[in-house]
Formats: structure tokens, sequence, C-alpha cells
């Protein structure tokens, strides 16, 4: 399955993964409410 | 995340560089990244839909709309060959775990640019970076007092208490070298 997702970064910009994929990636997922 | 972040060189000289998701606000992954002196994007989806649910993360159980904590190894094109789904919020894979994955991949050293961030902002729940060494003590005490309480569970509630045990000593670890980083 291919990933491909998008979110906003810290300092507010559009962020898509799949700029992202001409090398490897791990993704972590946390549970926030830091 | 510290410990991720410590490790975060051994990751791109496997090939792979990091990138971590919460729900939180870009405001309160700014005071994160800041506070824990973050080398890699910590990037926010604040109602789920973007990333966390698409990516098969979302907790069902918990109505602050949080992710499971877990990961995901991506090859180069964005082909999925690994994740780790935690079972609840404490179950997070071990950092060699995820090394392992990537290394097994096979690829060629990679650069990450220096995440942006903004104006930071703590979170209303947001715990002091300094106080964090109490927290995973606190739960590593606990899990050693119970393991010893309930001896008769057998080999899987030992093994588990295990490595929650190293995991809390790989944080408190990984918040020292933050603040070393940060200062």
């Amino acid at each position: 399955m291919t990933v491909e997702f998008t979110a906003t970064d810290a300092a507010g910009n559009l962020f898509r993964f799949a700029d992202f994929h001409d090398a490897g990636a791990v993704i972590t997922l946390h549970r926030g409410d830091f | 995340m510290a410990a991720l972040a410590t490790r975060h060189h051994e990751f791109l000289a496997a090939g792979a560089r990091l990138f971590a998701i919460t729900v939180d606000s870009p405001p309160q992954n700014s005071f994160v990244m800041t506070d824990l002196a973050l080398p890699f994007p910590l990037l926010s989806d604040p109602d789920r839909t973007n990333a966390i649910t698409p990516l098969g993360f979302a907790d069902e159980k918990d109505p602050r709309l949080i992710s499971r904590p877990g990961s995901i190894v991506v090859a180069p094109g964005g082909e999925e060959t690994w994740r780790y789904l935690g079972r609840d919020y404490a179950d997070r894979p071990q950092e060699d775990l995820l090394l392992d994955q990537v290394a097994g991949l096979g690829l060629s050293a990679v650069g990450q640019d220096t995440p942006e961030v903004g104006d930071p902002v703590r979170g209303p729940n947001g715990t002091s970076t300094k106080a964090l060494p109490t927290y995973f003590r606190g739960s590593k005490f606990a899990a050693l007092a119970l393991r010893g309480r309930y001896r008769t569970l057998g080999d899987e509630f030992r093994d588990d208490t295990k490595l929650h045990v190293q995991m809390t000593d790989r944080y408190i670890e990984a918040i020292s070298a933050a603040l070393e980083r940060r200062a």
C-alpha cells in the first residue's frame, strides 16, 4: 500500500508526504495532548 | 519522540527520514519541538481526517480524538513495508526494532532539513521536559511493583512489564540528551 497523507507542519505550512517519496521514511504517531 | 531524536542520525544513515504526527496544534507542536530540540518535523492533524484516520491509527475508544501510538516504515516510492500499531497509549515500538526494519530495506543514507517551527504555545496538559524523567520513573516503578505483585500471571505479563521498564529507561536517557541538545 502506498502511504500518502497531508498534515500541517509546526510553522503552519501544508505538509504532503508524497513530496518525500524520494527516500525511505519512518512515520511515528503519538497520542499528543502535550 | 525524544528517544527517536537521539537516534535520528542512525535513521538517516540507514536511509530513512523521520516524521511524527499528533492531534495537537502547530503552536503546541512548536513548543514540543523546541522543548525537546527535535531534529525532525512534528506534524499536526487536529481532527484526524488527513493522516491519523486514513493511516489506521485513530483511537476510537478515546473521546479526545487522539492517535494510538505506533510507526510505519515506508520504502522509497511510498510503499509501506512494516507497521507497529500500539495496543494502548503506553505500547510503543522499540527504536532498535524500527532501525532493523529500515536497515532491511538496504537504502543509501539520506539527509533531512531542519524543521521549521512557529510561535510555541504549551498545551493545557503539557508537561515540561524537565519534569518528564520523574514522570517516567513513576511509570517504571509502578510497572515493577505490579510485576512483583502479580508473578502468577505468567511469562506474557512478565515480558510485557520488562519491555515497559526498558522503555522508560530509554526515555529517561533520551530526555537527558534532549536537555543537552537544547543547552
